[in-house]
C-alpha cells in the first residue's frame, strides 16, 4: 500500500508540475483513491490550485458537482479538503467560498450570488466564535444563553429562506464547545449550566436537520472523538480560522459521501472475506469448532465486527461472503457455530470456492444485476486486496488489518453506504433478494420464459404517489441506473413538489407475485404540456426486469392519456453509460422517433395491451388533467 | 550549525506541498511577485514547517513576513 500511495502522489505531483492536471483529470480520481488519507490531503492542496473549470470542459463525461462554502471564519482549509474529497470520488468539483463573514447576507437574500449560481450543496459552517464573539467580556452563562437563542433564531430563519428559495441542499453542522471557553467559568455548577444550554442549542439544530426539507445538519461531535483537535488558538487568534484543519478535513470527508448519496452513487453491496475478517483462524484447517468468534478476546472482536455488518444489512446494504473455502464448510460454520452473529440468511450470496476473488466479485455483481461500482470489498489480506484493486478499479477495496478490534473503524472510516433516507424497502431488502433467489429457482424449473411468467402470478399496482411513498420514490431515482430513461436524480422534496404541482403526476409502481411483495419498484413522472402528455421519466428497479411490468404500465398510461383527451404522449431518453437497455423502449411500444434516439411521440392510435400473464390495478387518476391546449380538437 | 531545512528542501516543499511554481532564486521576491500567492498559504506553510523542523514557529512572524526568504530565515533562526 505504501508504494501505491507514494507512486500515486508522485504521479499527481508530476501532473501538477507539468500543468496537466486539468487535461488528465480522468486520472485524478483513481490516483487519489490509491493514496493514504495523509497523501490525499497533500494532493488536495495541488488540486485546489488546478484549473477546474478547464477540467470540467475537457471531461464532460465525468460528473460535475458545485458546492458553495460559507460561514463565519476562514474556511480555505475546508475548500481545499472538499476539492480533494470530491475529486477522489470521481467528480470534477467546483468549490466556491463566499466572502469572509458574509453568510448571513448570502443565505438571507434570495437575490444573492449564492442563490443565483444554484450549487448542488451549500455548506454553511457554524462555529463557537459566532456565539462567543457576541457574549462580551466578562460574560455569564445567561449571556451565552441569550446569544445562543438569537443565533438559533437566525440560523432557523436562514434555513427556512433556503428551503423556500434554494436549490440543492443546505448543510449546517453542530457546534462543539471548546474547553477554553468552558474553563473561563470557575465553578462546576456554571460549567454544567453552560454545557446544558450549549447542548440544548445543538439538539435544536439537529432537530432542524431531522425535520426541515433541504436541510442537512451534520453532527460533528463524533468527528472529534477520532483524536482531532477542535481548534488551534493561534489560527483562531491570528487568522480567524476557528476550526482546525484536521476537523475540517474530517468534515469534508463526510460531505463527500453526502454528495455521493444525493447524486445516486452510494454503494449497495458489502462483500466480505471470511477467514481473518469475520472470524479468526482458517476454517479449512481449524474446522468449524476451531475458528475464533464469540469467545476469547479476539473472538469477541470478530463477533462485534459481525454486528457492524448486520447493522448495515438491516438498513439495506446487501452482504455477500467471498471466500477461498469449501462452500459446505462455510455453510456449516454459519449454521452451527454458536458464537456467530451473522447467519446464512444475512447474506444475499455466499461465494465460497477456489476461484480468484476478482472472478467471484464480478460474478457477484452480475448475479445481483449491479455494476462493480456498487460494491465495497473488505478483506484482511493485503494480497487479495491488491488483486481486486488491480482487476476491478471501480470496486472500493477496504484493507482490514490484523487486529479485528480495528475492523469496524477501518470499514466505517468512509461512509460508503451513507444514504439520504432509509425506507421500508431498505429494511426488507435482504429478504427480497432471497425471494428473488426462489424465483430464479422457479425459473430454472420452468420449461420456458412464458411458462415461468404464467406461473409467477405477477400483479402490478399503478397509483399516484402517496405521502408515505415519497422517500422511496426519491430513492428509486437515486439508486436506479439501468431502467432509468433520463437518470434525473430527485430528492424527496423534489418528488413531493412534482407530486403536488398542478398539471403534474408522480405514479408509484408496486409489484407482487407468488413469492411475495416486491414493494414499490418503479416510478413514472408525468406532466401535461401544450403539446400533449410528457413522460418526464420512467424507472423500474433491476429486480423486476423482464416481467412485462413496463409494458403494463405504458399501456395504462397511454390508455389513460387517450381517455383524458390528450392528443399525444411524448417520451424522452437520455443515454448514460448504464441505461443502454432502455434505449429502444419507446419505439418498441409504438412511439415514433421525433429526434432520433432522444425524443419520441405516441399518437394514441394503436396502444399496446397489458400482457396476459399479469394483473394490473390502476388506481386514482393515472394522468394529470389535460390543459385546454393539450386536448384533441 | 547546519540549517533546520536546506534551501532546496524549502523550495521542494513550496512546490510539491503548496503547489507554488517557484525556484531558489525566487525566494527573495515579495509575495505580490509570486505567481498564485495567497496569504492563506502562510497557515499551511506554518503547519508543514513545524512538522518538518519539530519546533513551534510564530504565526504572527509569518504573517509579518515580506517574502519567502523571510520565512526561510524564520524557520532557520
Amino acid at each position: 500500500m505504501t508504494t501505491d500511495t507514494s507512486a500515486a502522489l508522485a504521479r499527481l505531483r508530476g501532473l501538477h508540475r507539468d500543468g496537466a492536471l486539468a487535461e488528465r483529470f480522468d486520472e485524478v480520481g483513481p490516483l487519489l483513491a490509491a493514496m493514504s488519507a495523509e497523501d490525499a490531503a497533500r494532493a488536495a492542496r495541488l488540486l485546489a490550485r488546478a484549473d477546474l473549470d478547464a477540467a470540467r470542459e475537457l471531461h464532460p463525461r465525468l460528473p460535475a458537482v458545485r458546492v458553495t462554502v460559507t460561514g463565519h471564519g476562514t474556511l480555505e482549509a475546508l475548500r481545499v479538503a472538499l476539492v480533494g474529497e470530491l475529486a477522489r470520488h470521481g467528480y470534477v468539483p467546483s468549490v466556491r467560498l463566499t466572502g469572509f463573514g458574509s453568510y448571513v447576507f448570502e443565505l438571507g437574500d434570495p437575490g444573492s450570488e449564492l442563490y443565483a449560481e444554484k450549487p448542488d450543496l451549500v455548506v454553511c459552517v457554524l462555529d463557537h466564535a459566532t456565539v462567543f464573539d457576541e457574549v462580551g467580556v466578562p460574560f455569564t452563562v445567561e449571556d451565552v444563553e441569550r446569544v445562543l437563542a438569537e443565533k438559533l433564531a437566525l440560523w432557523r430563519g436562514l434555513a427556512a429562506r433556503y428551503g423556500e428559495s434554494g436549490s440543492g441542499a443546505l448543510v449546517l453542522n453542530t457546534v462543539p464547545l471548546p474547553r477554553l471557553w468552558q474553563a473561563r467559568l470557575l465553578d462546576h455548577r456554571s460549567r454544567a449550566r453552560l454545557g446544558a444550554a450549549w447542548r440544548r442549542a445543538n439538539a435544536e439544530l439537529l432537530e432542524l436537520g431531522a425535520s426541515a426539507d433541504r436541510v442537512v445538519v451534520v453532527d460533528v461531535d463524533p468527528l472529534l472523538s477520532a483524536a482531532t483537535e477542535l481548534s488551534d488558538p493561534r489560527f483562531e487568534t491570528y487568522a480567524g480560522a476557528h476550526l482546525s484543519d484536521g476537523l475540517l478535513g474530517a468534515y469534508a470527508r463526510e460531505l463527500g459521501h453526502l454528495v455521493r448519496a444525493r447524486t445516486g452513487r452510494a454503494r449497495k453491496v458489502l462483500a466480505l472475506d471470511l477467514d481473518g475478517t469475520l472470524w479468526g483462524g482458517i476454517l479449512g484447517d481449524d474446522g468449524v469448532e476451531g475458528i475464533e468468534v464469540g469467545h476469547g478476546p479476539r473472538g469477541e472482536a470478530f463477533r462485534r465486527f459481525q454486528g457492524v455488518a448486520k447493522q448495515l444489512a438491516s438498513q439495506g446494504v446487501l452482504l455477500a461472503a467471498v471466500s477461498k473455502n469449501d462452500r459446505d464448510t462455510v455453510l456449516a460454520a454459519l449454521r452451527d457455530h454458536p458464537g456467530m452473529l451473522l447467519r446464512e440468511d444475512d447474506f444475499v450470496r455466499i461465494l465460497a470456492n477456489w476461484s480468484p476473488k476478482p472472478v467471484n466479485l464480478r460474478a457477484l455483481a452480475e448475479g445481483l444485476n449491479l455494476g462493480g461500482d456498487s460494491v465495497v470489498f473488505a478483506d484482511d489480506s493485503v494480497h487479495e486486496c491488491a488483486a481486486v484493486a488491480a482487476e476491478l478499479p471501480e470496486t472500493v477495496v477496504v484493507h482490514l488489518g490484523d487486529d479485528p478490534a480495528l475492523h469496524a473503524a477501518t470499514l466505517l472510516a468512509d461512509g460508503w453506504f451513507t444514504t439520504t433516507e432509509i425506507t421500508a424497502e431498505d429494511r426488507a431488502r435482504t429478504r427480497r433478494y432471497h425471494e428473488e433467489a426462489a424465483r430464479s429457482e422457479f425459473l430454472a424449473a420452468a420449461g420456458s420464459a412464458e411458462e415461468f411468467l404464467a406461473g409467477l402470478d405477477v400483479s402490478v399496482r399503478l397509483a399516484p404517489a402517496e405521502p408515505g411513498e415519497i422517500a422511496r420514490l426519491s430513492q428509486i431515482t437515486l439508486r436506479t441506473n439501468q431502467f432509468n430513461l433520463t437518470t434525473e436524480r430527485l430528492s424527496p422534496e423534489e418528488v413531493r413538489e412534482r407530486a403536488e404541482r398542478p398539471g403534474s403526476r408522480v405514479l408509484a409502481i408496486s409489484a407482487a407475485d407468488r413469492f411475495g411483495s416486491n414493494g414499490v419498484v418503479g416510478a413514472v413522472f408525468l406532466r401535461a404540456r401544450p403539446e400533449g402528455l410528457v413522460i418526464e421519466n420512467f424507472l423500474l428497479s433491476c429486480r423486476v426486469f423482464s416481467r412485462g411490468i413496463e409494458q403494463a404500465v405504458l399501456s395504462a398510461v397511454l390508455h389513460a392519456a387517450r381517455e383524458a383527451g390528450f392528443a399525444e404522449v411524448h417520451g424522452r431518453y437520455l443515454p448514460t453509460a448504464k441505461n443502454g437497455k432502455v434505449r429502444d423502449l419507446y419505439p418498441h411500444y409504438g412511439f415514433a422517433p421525433v429526434e432520433e434516439g432522444a425524443r419520441f411521440v405516441h399518437d394514441l392510435g394503436e396502444i399496446v395491451g397489458v400482457p396476459a400473464h399479469l394483473t394490473l390495478h390502476a388506481e386514482g387518476p393515472v394522468v394529470p388533467e389535460a390543459s385546454p391546449e393539450a386536448l384533441t380538437i | 550549525m547546519t540549517a533546520a531545512i536546506s534551501r532546496a528542501e524549502f523550495v521542494d516543499l513550496l512546490r510539491d506541498e503548496i503547489g507554488l511554481a517557484v525556484a531558489a532564486e525566487d525566494l527573495g521576491r515579495t509575495f505580490d511577485e509570486v505567481p498564485g500567492w495567497d496569504s492563506l498559504h502562510l497557515l499551511t506553510m506554518l503547519v508543514l514547517l513545524e512538522k518538518r523542523v519539530s519546533r513551534p514557529l510564530s504565526l504572527p512572524d509569518f504573517l509579518d513576513a515580506a517574502s519567502l526568504e523571510t520565512i526561510y530565515e524564520l524557520v532557520n533562526r
